[in-house]
C-alpha cells in the first residue's frame, strides 16, 4: 500500500455486492446522456445529408447546429442532460449515503486510528470516483449500441424523412456528455454522503454503529392487522423524509406518464393519421371537389397499374332537399359518398361515435352516417328523408371531416355508400379520386398515372407532404421519454426500497430468530412499499388528471374546439399496473435477501 | 425424561484449507426443567453451538432433538413454527423491534403466530419482570437492565420449553446481572421451563444446575455446578462480570 488511498480498490472489491446499485445508477445516468446526444448528433448528420444532397453543397456541423433544428434538437438534449442529472444525482447520493451509514464502524475506525475529517471526505468522494473506472466505460458502450438500434429502427421501421440517418455513426458529443455527465453526478452526489462520512466519531468504533440517532417515538398501532403489515407499514410512515421522497417518486411517475400522454393526443390532432390517407388525389381540374367527373372506368384502369396500392373515390352532392324530421333543422343536406374502404378506415381511426353500426351502411340498405353537430341534432336510429327516400341513421362522426377546425356550422352532412349514393342520385362518376402508393412507386409510375386521366381532370402528388415519418418519430420520442421516466423511477423506488430494508437487517434477523417466518418476512417488506405506492398513487392520479386536464386545455382544446377532454382511464390503468408491477419487483430483491440472510450473522452484532 | 438431545453435531465454516471446524462431535443431553451453562473461552464455539440448538444455523453433521423432534428434519417454515412456539430467546444486545412498546415486544411472538396472548399470563409476566409501569415505553426509554427484561418476557410469553440465552448479562452492570439471572430462574422455576445459557460469568454459571465447558469445538461436561467451583475450568482467565 502506497498511501490510505490504496485502500480504495480493495474496499471497492470486498463491497462490491453492496455497490452494486451505485454503480448501476452511474451506468445508467451516462448510458442515457450518451445516447440522448449521440441521438441529437445523428439526427443532425441526417439532416446535415438531406440538405447537401439538396443543394449540392457541403454544409458543415458548424452551419448545422446553427438551424433552428440544430438549436432545437441540441435544446431538447440539454433539458434531458440537467434531467437525467437531477434523477442521477438523486439516486446515488441515495444509494452513498446508506452504504455510508452501514460502514460507521468502519469510518470511526478510520478516526480512531487517525484520519483526518478532510482525509474522509476525500476517501468517500475518491471512492465514488472509483467507481466512474468501470460505470462509465460500461454507459458509453451501451449508449452508443441503443443509438445504433434507434437508428436502425428509424431507417428501417420508419423510414421515409429517417431513411438517410446514419446506421453505425460513433458521435463523440455524445461520447463526451456522457463522461460528464459520470464525472459529475458522482461528485455531486458524493457531496452529501462525504460530509457525513466525515461527522462518524471516533467513538463509533468502539461503541459500534450509530443507528440509534434517529430514535423511534411512536409506537405501532397492532391489532387492526397481522403484526407484520402493522410494522411493515409503520417502517414506511415512520421516517417522513424517506416517506416523502418515495410518494414523490410513485407520484411523480404517473404525474409525468399522464401529462407527457397528453403530447400524444396533440400530435395526433395536429397530424392526424388515417387509414385513408392518400398520397395522390385526383380531382377535376379546378380542384373543386365537388363535380362528379372522374368515371368508374379510370378507377379500374388505375387500379392495375404499377405503383398503386389502393384506390378508393368519393362523389358528392350539395344542398340536396331533405326532411329532418325536426323543427328548425336545415332542409337540405350535403350528400358525400364513401367506398368501402374510405368506410372501413373510418372506424379504424376511430371517428365513430360510441355505438355506431357501420356495418348497416355497406351496400344499399338505406341507412348511412351523419356528422355529429351540436346544432344539427340528429341521433343513431332517426329516419329522415333525402330526395323522398327515407333513410336510417346506423352511426354518427366525431366530427366534420371537411372543416378546418372539426365544426361543421349547422351543414348536415350524410355520408352514404357507393350503392346508396348512386341508387338517391343516380350519379355514379365521383368527384374525388384518391391513390395510396406502393412503397416503390417511382415518379415514372405517377406519370403514368396522369397520363390515363381524361381531359380536365387533374392529379396532384402530395407524397412529399406524407407526415406518417414525423408522426412516428414523435410518437416514438414520446414513448422513449416515457421509458426513460418508467425506468428511472423502477430504479430509485427498487433502490429506495432495498435501502430501506438494509438499514434494518439486524432488526429483521432478531424477528426471524423470534420466529417471524419467510411469508411474515415478505409480508412486512410488501406493506412498507404497498404504503408508499398507494400514497404516491394517490397524489399522482389527482395532480396528474389535474395536470393531464390543464395540459390538455392549453395545447388542444383552443386549437380544435371539437376536442373535449376525458379522464384517460386506459392510461391511468396502464401507469397504475406499471407501479403495481414495480412495487412487486421492488419488494422481491430485498425480500430474498433477507431470507437467505443467515439470522446468526445479525442478531448479536453490536 | 431429556428434554434437549445434542448427538454428534459438527460444524465447519468453509472449506479445504480454509476450513474452520467450530464445533467437532458435540453429544450432550438437558433434561426437562434443568439449568444448564455453557462456559468457554472466546472463539471457543459456545455461541455455534447455541444456535444450532436454536436452529438458527444447520449442523454439517449431527443431530438435535428437542422434545422428541429431530428440528433438522423439518422444512424451513415448520422449523420456524417450531421455534417460535418452543424456544424462547435472550440475546446479549437485547434486539428488541424498536418500534414496538414493551407490551407489543414481549407479546411479539404470540402475534407473529396469529394467536391473542394470553392477558392473565401476560400481567402476571409483567409483574414479575417488574415492567407494569413501564408496559407503554418504547426500548429507547428503557436502561439496559430493562429492556433485558422485556427480552425475557418475550421468551417466557410462548411458555416455551426450552429458553436459549446467549450472554443475557453481556451488556448489563453487575446489580443488573444478577436481577436478570434471578428473575429468569425464577421464570423458569416457575413454569418449568429447561435454561441452556452462555455465560462469561463465574458467579452465573455457579447458579446453574449443570455446568458445559466448550474448548476449540469439543463440549466437556463438567458435572454440577457446586462440584466444579475450584476446577482450572472456572478459573480461567476468560472470567468477567462476576457478581461475588
Amino acid at each position: 500500500m502506497k498511501s490510505y488511498l490504496s485502500l480504495i480498490p480493495i474496499s471497492a472489491k470486498v463491497r462490491r455486492r453492496q455497490n452494486l446499485m451505485t454503480l448501476l445508477c452511474i451506468i445508467f445516468a451516462v448510458f442515457l446522456v450518451t445516447a440522448v446526444f449521440s441521438m441529437a448528433d445523428m439526427a443532425l448528420r441526417m439532416e446535415q445529408a438531406r440538405l447537401t444532397e439538396k443543394h449540392a453543397r457541403e454544409f458543415t456541423f458548424q452551419a448545422m447546429m446553427d438551424t433552428t433544428m440544430g438549436r432545437n434538437l441540441f435544446l431538447l438534449a440539454g433539458a434531458l442532460f440537467i434531467l437525467i442529472l437531477l434523477a442521477g444525482v438523486l439516486m446515488i447520493s441515495g444509494s452513498m449515503n446508506s452504504t455510508v451509514a452501514q460502514r460507521t464502524k468502519f469510518f470511526g475506525m478510520m478516526r480512531c486510528i487517525g484520519m483526518s475529517r478532510q482525509q474522509l471526505k476525500r476517501f468517500v468522494r475518491l471512492e465514488a470516483l472509483n467507481w466512474c473506472k468501470i460505470a462509465i466505460p460500461v454507459g458509453l458502450v451501451l449508449g452508443t449500441v441503443i443509438t445504433w438500434a434507434l437508428c436502425a429502427v428509424m431507417r428501417f421501421v420508419v423510414g421515409e424523412e429517417f431513411a438517410m440517418i446514419p446506421l453505425f455513426g460513433i458521435s463523440p458529443i455524445g461520447m463526451i456528455s456522457g463522461i460528464v455527465m459520470g464525472l459529475v453526478t458522482v461528485l455531486l452526489a458524493a457531496r452529501a454522503p462525504a460530509r457525513q462520512a466525515a461527522k462518524v466519531s471516533p467513538m463509533a468504533a468502539v461503541s459500534g454503529n450509530t443507528e440509534n440517532k434517529s430514535r423511534t417515538w411512536h409506537a405501532v398501532r397492532t391489532g387492526r392487522f397481522p403484526i407484520e403489515i402493522s410494522l411493515g407499514a409503520h417502517h414506511a410512515k415512520s421516517a417522513r423524509k424517506n416517506l416523502f421522497l418515495m410518494t414523490g417518486s410513485f407520484a411523480l411517475s404517473i404525474i409525468l406518464f399522464l401529462t407527457f400522454s397528453v403530447l400524444l393526443d396533440f400530435v395526433g390532432y395536429l397530424l392526424p393519421q388515417s387509414a385513408a390517407a392518400a398520397d395522390i388525389t385526383i380531382t377535376d381540374e379546378a380542384g373543386v371537389t365537388g363535380i362528379n367527373c372522374i368515371s368508374p372506368e379510370t378507377i379500374e384502369t388505375i387500379r392495375g397499374m404499377d405503383g398503386v396500392k389502393n384506390i378508393f373515390g368519393r362523389r358528392s352532392l350539395f344542398e340536396v332537399p331533405a326532411e329532418l324530421g325536426k323543427e328548425g333543422l336545415p332542409q337540405v343536406v350535403d350528400l358525400i359518398s364513401f367506398d368501402d374502404f374510405d368506410l372501413d378506415a373510418l372506424k379504424k381511426d376511430g371517428r365513430l361515435k360510441k355505438g355506431s353500426d357501420l356495418s348497416k351502411v355497406y351496400g344499399n340498405n338505406g341507412s348511412v352516417l351523419v356528422i355529429s353537430d351540436p346544432e344539427a341534432p340528429l341521433h343513431m336510429g332517426d329516419t329522415i328523408q333525402v330526395n323522398g327516400e327515407p333513410l336510417t341513421v346506423a352511426g354518427m362522426l366525431k366530427y366534420d371531416l371537411f372543416s378546418e377546425d372539426g365544426l361543421s356550422q349547422g351543414r348536415v352532412s350524410i355520408i352514404t355508400s357507393g350503392e346508396t349514393f348512386a341508387w338517391l342520385t343516380g350519379i355514379t362518376d365521383y368527384s374525388l379520386v384518391m391513390v395510396q402508393t406502393a412503397g416503390d412507386v417511382t415518379d415514372e409510375d405517377v406519370a403514368a398515372i396522369s397520363g390515363v386521366l381524361e381531359e380536365g381532370i387533374t392529379l396532384k402528388d402530395g407524397r412529399e407532404l406524407r407526415t406518417s415519418g414525423t408522426y412516428t418519430a414523435f410518437v416514438l420520442c414520446v414513448y422513449g421519454f416515457l421509458s426513460i421516466i418508467a425506468l428511472v423511477t423502477l430504479l430509485n423506488i427498487m433502490n429506495s426500497i432495498s435501502m430501506s430494508v438494509s438499514a434494518r437487517s439486524r432488526q429483521y434477523g432478531a424477528m426471524r430468530a423470534v420466529g417471524m417466518d419467510d411469508r411474515q418476512v415478505t409480508g412486512m417488506i410488501a406493506a412498507e412499499a404497498v404504503t408508499y405506492a398507494l400514497s404516491g398513487c394517490a397524489i399522482g392520479c389527482i395532480v396528474g388528471l389535474a395536470a393531464s386536464r390543464m395540459l390538455y386545455n392549453l395545447l388542444i382544446d383552443g386549437r380544435f374546439p371539437y376536442a373535449v377532454w376525458a379522464p384517460p382511464v386506459s392510461r391511468l390503468l396502464i401507469v397504475l399496473s406499471f407501479v403495481a408491477a414495480a412495487t412487486l419487483a421492488a419488494i422481491y430483491a430485498p425480500a430474498k435477501r433477507i431470507r437467505n440472510m443467515t439470522i446468526t450473522a445479525t442478531i448479536n452484532e453490536l | 425424561m431429556d428434554l434437549l438431545e445434542v448427538s454428534n453435531v459438527s460444524k465447519t465454516y468453509g472449506s479445504g484449507e480454509a476450513a474452520v471446524k467450530a464445533l467437532k462431535k458435540v453429544s450432550f443431553s438437558v433434561s426437562k426443567g434443568e439449568y444448564v451453562a455453557i462456559v468457554g473461552e472466546s472463539g471457543s464455539g459456545k455461541s455455534t453451538l447455541l444456535n444450532m440448538i436454536g436452529a438458527l444455523d444447520v449442523p454439517t453433521s449431527g443431530k438435535v432433538i428437542i422434545s422428541g423432534k429431530e428440528i433438522f428434519s423439518m422444512n424451513d417454515r415448520k422449523l420456524t413454527i417450531f421455534r417460535r412456539r418452543n424456544i424462547g430467546f435472550i440475546f446479549q444486545a437485547f434486539n428488541l423491534i424498536p418500534e414496538l412498546t414493551v407490551e407489543q415486544n414481549i407479546i411479539f411472538p404470540v402475534l407473529l403466530d396469529y394467536q391473542k396472548p394470553d392477558r392473565k399470563y401476560l400481567e402476571e409476566l409483567l409483574s414479575v419482570l417488574n415492567l407494569k409501569e413501564r408496559r407503554r415505553h418504547l426500548p429507547s426509554q428503557l436502561s439496559g437492565g430493562q429492556q433485558q427484561r422485556v427480552a425475557i418476557g418475550r421468551a417466557l410469553i410462548t411458555r416455551p420449553s426450552l429458553i436459549l440465552a446467549d450472554e443475557p448479562t453481556g451488556n448489563l452492570d453487575t446489580q443488573n446481572s444478577s436481577e436478570v439471572i434471578a428473575l429468569l430462574k425464577e421464570a423458569s422455576r416457575k413454569y418449568e421451563q429447561t435454561i441452556v445459557m452462555i455465560t462469561h460469568s463465574r458467579s452465573i454459571a455457579q447458579t446453574a444446575d449443570r455446568v458445559l465447558n466448550v474448548s476449540d469445538g469439543v463440549l466437556t461436561d463438567l458435572g454440577r455446578a457446586q462440584d466444579v467451583r475450584g476446577t482450572s475450568v472456572m478459573r480461567g482467565p476468560e472470567w468477567k462480570g462476576d457478581c461475588e
